[in-house]
Order: C-alpha cells, then sequence, then structure tokens
C-alpha cells in the first residue's frame, strides 16, 4: 500500500498539464479506474502533505502508472519539476472506482478538464467488455486540450467543447451533452469526472433522464485512508444524509445520492 | 549486541509498553492502518473523539494545508457510544490494543454518562477527557478554557468511573499551568497536552474563510515549539505524569517531548504522511537509548530540568 514509485518520465502535454509515468508493477497490476495514488510530492514541511492523483491508465505488462496533473499550486508546481529516475512515495492504489454494469451500453463519458484522466483509465475497461463509448470532453480552450488520441482506445467516440468556441462545440460540456441526448443519444450508463460545477449540473439534469451516473469527486486529503475524515461529501441514502469520506468510500460515488 | 532498554514507561495508574501513542482523531478506530502494522504495537491507541449521540460533522472543506501543518475542522463526527460500543470496539480488542477512548461530552452529564458507561465494558485501559476541541460549539473547549469549570467536570467525571482519567488540554489559553492544576485538583490521573491551536485561512479568491467551519484547529511541525515549551511549564506546575504531542514527526522530536518531561508522547498529523511514523519512532527510540547506554525512558524524562 505504500510504496517507492520510480520517476520514469514525465512530459509537458500543453502550457501548464504533464504526464508523469510512475514505475510501480504491483500498483499498475492492482490500480482500477477511478483510484488515485496519494503522493508525497517532496520530503519538506511546504508542500506538506500527500497529494491525491487519479489514475490516468496503466497500459498492460508495463508495471507502469499514468498520472496526467495540471499545475494548480504548489504541491503540484513542484511535482512539475520532478527529475527523471528520482522516486516519490505512493499510497495506493486507494478508494472505490467506477463500476461498469455489465450489459449497459453504450457508456458515456463526461469530462471536464482535468477529470477526463480517470475516464481514460475507465475508457480502456469499457473498451474490452467490446461496449460502445462516447467521450464527451470539455475545456475552456483549445490551448488546455489534452492529445487523447494518444490514451484513448481506437473505437472511442469524442464530441469536444470548449467554452471559447476555439475548437468543437462552444460553450459547455454538459449543454453539448443534453443537445446529443436531444438528438436521441440513449446512454446505458454515464461516468462523469470535472469541477464540481459541472457535476452538479449533470446530476441536477440527470434527475430528468434518469440514467445510470457515477461521478467521481474530489475534496482536501490528508490521510486518503478514512481516517482523519477530512474529504467529507454529503450522501444520501434510502432518505437519511451523512457525510462519506472522497478518499474510502469514493471518489465515486451514485450522481444521484451526492448531495451538491 | 544485546538489546538493553526497556521502553515501558509508567503514568501513574497505566503502564504502556511503550511511550509512543496515536493521537485522538488521527487513527480513526484503528482499521485504517491495520494494513500497514499491527495496532498492538503502538505504546496506546486513543481512538477518535466519541459522544454520547452520532456527530454528523462540520460542512466541507474541513482541511487546509498550511507551511509545516495543516488546518482541520472535522466537528467529532463519528458514530457515537452504542455503535461504538456494538462494533468498533469489539474490533478493536480483537487486535489486543492498548484502547483509550477521547470523550467528548456536550454537557457535564454527558461526560459523566460517557465515563460510567465506558467504565463497564472490558478492553478500554484508559479515558482521554477532550476538554478542547475547537472545531465544535459543544466540543469540550467551553469547559476547557476555565480553570473552574475543568475541576468541576473532571470531579464528576473522576466520581463516575474507574479507568486512569487523563485530561487533554488546550494550548488556546494565557496560563496552561492553571488549567493543569485545575484538572490534577479535580482528580485527573494523566494529562495530554496540547490540543491543536486554533486558526484560519482566507480564500483570496473569494474572500472567504476557507474552511467550512470557518476556523480550524492547527497541527504539525508548525505548532511543535509552542507545544514543547508547554510541556515543560506544566511538568513544573504539576505532579502529574504529562502525555506530549503536537508536530513530532521524528524521534529527536518525541525526544524533546520527554526531556521537556513528558512520560510518553502521541503522534498525530505525522501519520497521515508516513503511515509507518509511529513503528518507525518505537524503534528509533529503542536505537537511540541503546546507543547512549540507557536503561529505558525514564533516563531522559524531564531532562531539560535537571
Amino acid at each position: 500500500m505504500l510504496a517507492n514509485a520510480r520517476v520514469l518520465n514525465l512530459e509537458k502535454l500543453t502550457a501548464s498539464d504533464y504526464l508523469l509515468l510512475l514505475e510501480e508493477p504491483q500498483f499498475a497490476v492492482q490500480a482500477s479506474p477511478g483510484q488515485f495514488l496519494h503522493i508525497r510530492i517532496k520530503d519538506s514541511l511546504a508542500p506538506f502533505l500527500r497529494r491525491p492523483f487519479s489514475v490516468a491508465g496503466a497500459p498492460p505488462g508495463k508495471g507502469v502508472l499514468q498520472i496526467i496533473f495540471r499545475v494548480v499550486g504548489k504541491g503540484t508546481a513542484v511535482l512539475s519539476q520532478a527529475k527523471r529516475g528520482t522516486s516519490l512515495t505512493c499510497l495506493g492504489p486507494l478508494g472505490k472506482g467506477f463500476k461498469p454494469t455489465p450489459g449497459l451500453s453504450p457508456a458515456v463519458l463526461l469530462a471536464g478538464g482535468m477529470g477526463v484522466a480517470p475516464l481514460l483509465f475507465l475508457a480502456h475497461l469499457l473498451a474490452k467488455e467490446q461496449k460502445k463509448i462516447l467521450l464527451f470532453y470539455g475545456v475552456a480552450s483549445i490551448t488546455e486540450l489534452l492529445p487523447l488520441k494518444r490514451f484513448l482506445p481506437p473505437q472511442v467516440e469524442l464530441h469536444l467543447a470548449t467554452d471559447d468556441g476555439t475548437s468543437g462545440y462552444r460553450g459547455p460540456v454538459t449543454a453539448l451533452l443534453a443537445e446529443a441526448l436531444q438528438g436521441g443519444l440513449k446512454p446505458g450508463e454515464m461516468f462523469a469526472c470535472g469541477p464540481r460545477p459541472m457535476l452538479q449540473a449533470v446530476a441536477g439534469q440527470n434527475r430528468g433522464w434518469n440514467f445510470p451516473l457515477q461521478v467521481s469527486l474530489e475534496e482536501r486529503m490528508a490521510c486518503g485512508l478514512g481516517a482523519c475524515q477530512g474529504c467529507a461529501v454529503k450522501i444520501r441514502q434510502g432518505g437519511e444524509s451523512s457525510y462519506r469520506m472522497v478518499c474510502c468510500d469514493g471518489p465515486v460515488f451514485d450522481g444521484q445520492e451526492v448531495i451538491w | 549486541m544485546v538489546n538493553m532498554a526497556d521502553l515501558r514507561v509508567r503514568l501513574g495508574p497505566l503502564t504502556l509498553k511503550n511511550p509512543v501513542m496515536a493521537a485522538a482523531g488521527t487513527f480513526g478506530f484503528g482499521a485504517e492502518y491495520a494494513p500497514f502494522f499491527a495496532p498492538e504495537k503502538l505504546g496506546a491507541l486513543v481512538v477518535n473523539g466519541l459522544t454520547l449521540r452520532p456527530r454528523e460533522g462540520n460542512p466541507p472543506p474541513r482541511l487546509a494545508e498550511t507551511p509545516a501543518g495543516m488546518l482541520n475542522a472535522i466537528g467529532l463526527q463519528n458514530p457515537g457510544l452504542k455503535i461504538f460500543l456494538e462494533e468498533e470496539l469489539p474490533r478493536l480488542k480483537s487486535g489486543r490494543v492498548a484502547v483509550i477512548v477521547n470523550i467528548a461530552g456536550e454537557s457535564e452529564e454527558e461526560y459523566v454518562i460517557l465515563a460510567r458507561e465506558l467504565s463497564a465494558v472490558p478492553g478500554i485501559i484508559a479515558l482521554e477527557i477532550n476538554l478542547s476541541c475547537p472545531n465544535v460549539k459543544q466540543g469540550g473547549l467551553q469547559f476547557g478554557t476555565s480553570a473552574a469549570a475543568i475541576a468541576k467536570l473532571v470531579s464528576k467525571v473522576r466520581q463516575a468511573c474507574a479507568l486512569p482519567l487523563i485530561v487533554k488540554l488546550t494550548p488556546n489559553v494565557t496560563d496552561i499551568s492553571e488549567l493543569a492544576r485545575a484538572a490534577e485538583s479535580g482528580g485527573a490521573d494523566i494529562l495530554s497536552l496540547v490540543n491543536t491551536l486554533m486558526g484560519m485561512v482566507i480564500d483570496v479568491d473569494t474572500g472567504r474563510p476557507f474552511l467550512g467551519n470557518i476556523t480550524g484547529g492547527l497541527s504539525g511541525p508548525a505548532i511543535r515549539p509552542v507545544a514543547v515549551r508547554m510541556v515543560y511549564e506544566v511538568y513544573r506546575a504539576t505532579g502529574l505524569p504529562l502525555i506530549g504531542m503536537g508536530g513530532i514527526m521524528e524521534v529527536d522530536d518525541a525526544l524533546q517531548f520527554m526531556m521537556a518531561g513528558a512520560r510518553a508522547v502521541a503522534v498525530g498529523t505525522a501519520n497521515f504522511i508516513d503511515p509507518y511514523t509511529v513503528p518507525r519512532l518505537i524503534s528509533a527510540l529503542d536505537v537511540y537509548l541503546d546507543a547512549k547506554g540507557f536503561n529505558g525512558p525514564e533516563n531522559i524524562i524531564g531532562a531539560a530540568h535537571r
């Protein structure tokens, strides 16, 4: 559960997005889509705590995990300077990931920005199950567009949205999805990851659509194991609501059960 | 070389197999860290703050990282006494763990009920009275900052239970020694210090407090010098055995607390960084004592006062 993962490579994908390749054969075998690694970026007092990163892929037989991250603060800025050959202590793979239901097709994946990372991993699992897969992917602008073709199985049908219209549909990715549904798309089930407002929007719309929807959430985390009870999210189940932990009860939750 | 040092320590009525404990609120009910090491290795496990009724906890965000530390405002989320007795405690006992239960009441009566009920079940070696949770209105802090209220509450709990009583003190006061003496006069057997320092972080994008609870408790190496100073002061102010905590990451940090007068130490935030911190510190303490030719922790406890 705790391992020293070797930094095999760090590659800049866009102006502020990176692909980190970590060698940790056991984690690579164990990891399932939606799970995360809790990484000590540096043995320092600032940044101090571990940071959770969802696994973007673990190509079979390679012993390597792909992490895609954006520099958003001090921790990720330090990570973007990680040196090849050094190692990072990682807890993992942690959390409960996506659970595709056999027979439900097509699978519709909804990604906002960096939220695409765990869905790339999920796409490979779904492809193995011979499902039809559609990925609705939204970013702010063409400059943030990740080279997704490199990471996706070939059969995935990609639908692109940018807020500023510099590529694909102009507007929020949730609007693009809504249009596709109006146009006759009938998802067997949906999987979403991205900024909270996007997830909240799709969960709200889904009250009318009523498709099975799994969402992957993010919260500030300390232990990553459920002990500190820091990463709380309110969940309603059977008429009762309570705080659950993103790290161990999630990060993937039933979209209908999250209280936003 | 033969292993010479005996790590056992006595704290008043309590004897621990070693002086390194896991602090309340950082180790859950033990199960979360079981994949890393057997919890019976711990000098003692202080379980998450327990209240009479279940507590939902505070709205998120509950955590904020700070330089050399973190703020938390969990709000004592816990399943309540009944579920603890039925589900968590049996699981803990199965591992032969030295369990200390941290209790928080909303009133004196609740503390008394918790103490009475918990002293009636086997498998608990002591109670830690939480007088100092800064994150809930009724987390004990309203008792924990007044000497008179501490003395009164501790004496009531004392009468209700036969278990060794640890009183956990808050650092959010002008004179912690006064509170330590009050706890002693109320009948405390042991004092633990310090709880977190109250703090806050503002989100500059929104201009609003970052934490859902507005304020939170600061922990981690950032507070260590404050905590060491308070242990040093309280050691002089009372005759009670002390458990020291506040930002312990390495064995030298634990040694500082022990030299300041703590007979045992508790590790909190460091568990989040390295789940193996407690067993690592136990081994390192053993190595240190052997290297110095000491028989046990007794040789260093209170050294700073000699």
